[in-house]
């Protein structure tokens, strides 16, 4: 018995320090995998109770590798082991919330994902479509009805692309909130993973080229430009905010450690491998918003460039000489000129008053005009008021005169009355 | 003449030395935490992303296994040791390799032979002052830049 005990004592005692050593790289490599599993659970989790199991095996991570802390922060580097443990909890707080959040509003991200999937299919059928318009504009030139018809159809189609893709965006982004910094690391780059897959950025820059595209391929009318501009200002606004989001994402994508951003599929997670390439994820975002930027800094300067354009157009075919403008403030400047170069000669102004203002301008210019962008309500009304009051002195002449009139009939009127009044007063000549 | 030569020299000497000396950190720990694990490439390459060193390994397959294209698609352990030196094995190794780091290159400062048959399943820790080199749980030996401090089988 006691031969035995000393044996098994003799084997422990050799095998303990056996036992004992382990490597450092496993040790590290270990605690990796085990964080990565855990968040890669989290990132899909969908259930509370799945969630709140998650919480129990971050905390056994963190209880299990404590011996190791002093180790792990210098080899998690650039993170130390209480802030990757940090990390994950605040994950598991935030996907708690996220998942709640999605279960009372009775929205499931699977249906969320099938929304996105669907939405971008019937993008990409208007995107046939819009190719098909584009060439039915460039069939139906000769006919003006025809023109009109396949301009509304390609304006409505853009719109609703432009509605689709910022659907799509808001589908992706629904899950986290409105405050994107209170969003975790991983749960952004799972965002651009998603707007990634959607193609969103292309399909943002495919819009603003579309547009481009259609005010180069045809003539508008000044009442297509209110319902244009409408829809820049919306667009640029949309796509100002969701700049502002792809920003956080990809920072996010950038500060998260290389082997967890190889399990995404982005293209930028796919080239990231160490520091130097880390860098490249806000680059290449930068590169992308710089290329939508582009696009739309030419869809407004063209859009600027028609309306401006088209409404001195407007000018010279009424045979109507201004000074050119080319912006709200020179056209507000050439009007007022003109108008107080009609007061001041005695030029008519019916002309410029009800030819070209009340029949052009104000039924057809009125809208794009008082965009804020252009000229604005309340200088447009200003104008107005300033023509109309130029008109209302050729009204007061035109009064004078009827009036006159009236006072000429009346008088011949009486005139006559009173001859035929006097007629029988008349002596009868002797005969 | 002479004597004013022997006057003047303690005081130029006294002047010259600190113009000629070096300047020099001392207490300079070069040591990772951890060792890095690398893949030799189909050049015959080895490249650590954290600390950014890149190597040809071909010269060092031939010197193990006589064959410079033994190591393609190897994965070795690469730690550099508190002093500064490389120490770089891998699995069927029967040496641990010290390398001091010179201009564009590493220079073998010492083939410490640590198996008969070859390793394993080598690992390497830092130990400081020691680099701990261990084979499984058959094997930890302590190693210093050019011999083997403590060996525990």
């Amino acid at each position: 018995m006691n031969r035995t005990l000393l044996t098994a004592l003799l084997g422990a005692a050799l095998c303990a320090p056996a036992t004992a050593q382990h490597s450092d790289f496993a040790l590290k490599s270990d605690f990796e995998d085990q964080y990565r599993q855990i968040s890669a659970r989290l990132d899909s989790a969908s259930t509370t109770e799945e969630i709140d199991s998650l919480k129990e095996e971050i905390e056994r991570l963190a209880s299990d590798y404590a011996p190791h802390e002093e180790f792990l922060d210098r080899a998690l580097y650039p993170l130390t082991f209480s802030e990757s443990i940090t990390k994950l909890r605040s994950l598991q707080v935030l996907t708690y919330d996220r998942v709640y959040l999605i279960r009372t509003q009775g929205v499931k991200l699977s249906e969320l994902e099938a929304r996105i999937t669907s939405l971008t299919t019937r993008l990409d059928s208007l995107t046939a479509q819009r190719d098909q318009l584009f060439g039915e504009l460039q069939e139906s030139r000769k006919s003006l009805s025809a023109l009109r018809e396949a301009v509304r159809r390609l304006t409505a189609n853009l719109t609703a692309k432009d509605r689709l893709i910022f659907a799509i965006v808001d589908s992706i982004f629904l899950p986290y909130g409105k405050d994107l910094s209170q969003v975790a690391d991983v749960q952004k780059e799972a965002i651009g993973q998603r707007l990634e897959r959607s193609n969103v950025i292309t399909r943002v820059y495919e819009i603003a080229a579309d547009n481009v595209k259609f005010l180069d391929a045809t003539q508008l009318q000044g009442r297509d430009y209110g319902n244009l501009i409408e829809q820049y200002e919306a667009f640029n606004g949309r796509w100002a905010g969701l700049k502002q989001k792809m920003t956080d994402v990809a920072a996010a994508g950038a500060s998260i450690p290389a082997e967890s951003a190889e399990k995404g599929t982005s293209k930028a997670a796919v080239v990231r491998r160490g520091v130097k390439e880390l860098r490249d994820a806000p680059e290449t975002a930068a590169a992308q918003a710089a290329h939508v930027d582009s696009a739309l800094v030419e869809w407004h300067a063209k859009l600027i460039a028609g309306f401006w354009g088209g409404l001195q157009k407007e000018f010279s075919q009424a045979g109507i000489s201004v000074a050119p403008f080319s912006d709200g403030p020179s056209f507000s400047a050439s009007i007022r000129q003109e108008v107080a170069s009609l007061a001041a000669s005695k030029q008519d102004p019916q002309p410029f008053v009800d030819a070209l203002w009340k029949q052009r301008i104000d039924r057809d210019w009125r809208e794009g005009l008082s965009k804020d962008a252009m000229l604005g309500r309340a200088e447009y009304a200003a104008l107005d008021k300033l023509v109309s009051e130029l008109s209302r002195d050729t009204i007061d002449t035109t009064f004078v005169a009827y009036i006159a009139g009236i006072l000429v009939i009346i008088g011949v009127i009486w005139f006559f009355v009173f001859r035929t009044k006097k007629r029988p007063d008349q002596p009868v000549p002797a005969a | 003449m002479n004597r004013l030569a022997k006057l003047l020299f303690v005081p130029v000497l006294l002047a010259a030395v600190p113009a000629c000396s070096v300047l020099r950190l001392d207490s300079v720990d070069f040591g990772w935490p951890v060792e890095s694990v690398v893949t030799v490439s189909g050049t015959n390459t080895i490249e650590d992303i954290r600390y950014s060193v890149k190597a040809e390994v071909a010269p060092l397959a031939q010197e193990e296994f006589q064959d410079s294209t033994a190591l393609r698609g190897a994965r070795l352990r690469l730690l550099r040791s508190t002093e500064g030196y490389y120490f770089l094995t891998g699995a069927k190794f029967r040496h641990v390799y010290v390398f001091a780091p010179g201009p564009s290159s590493l220079t073998l400062t010492k083939a410490i032979q640590v198996s008969e048959v070859g390793l394993r399943n080598p690992a390497l820790n830092q130990r400081p002052p020691f680099v701990e080199l261990l084979d499984g749980d058959a094997l930890r030996i302590l190693l210093t830049s050019d011999d083997i401090a403590e060996a525990k089988k």
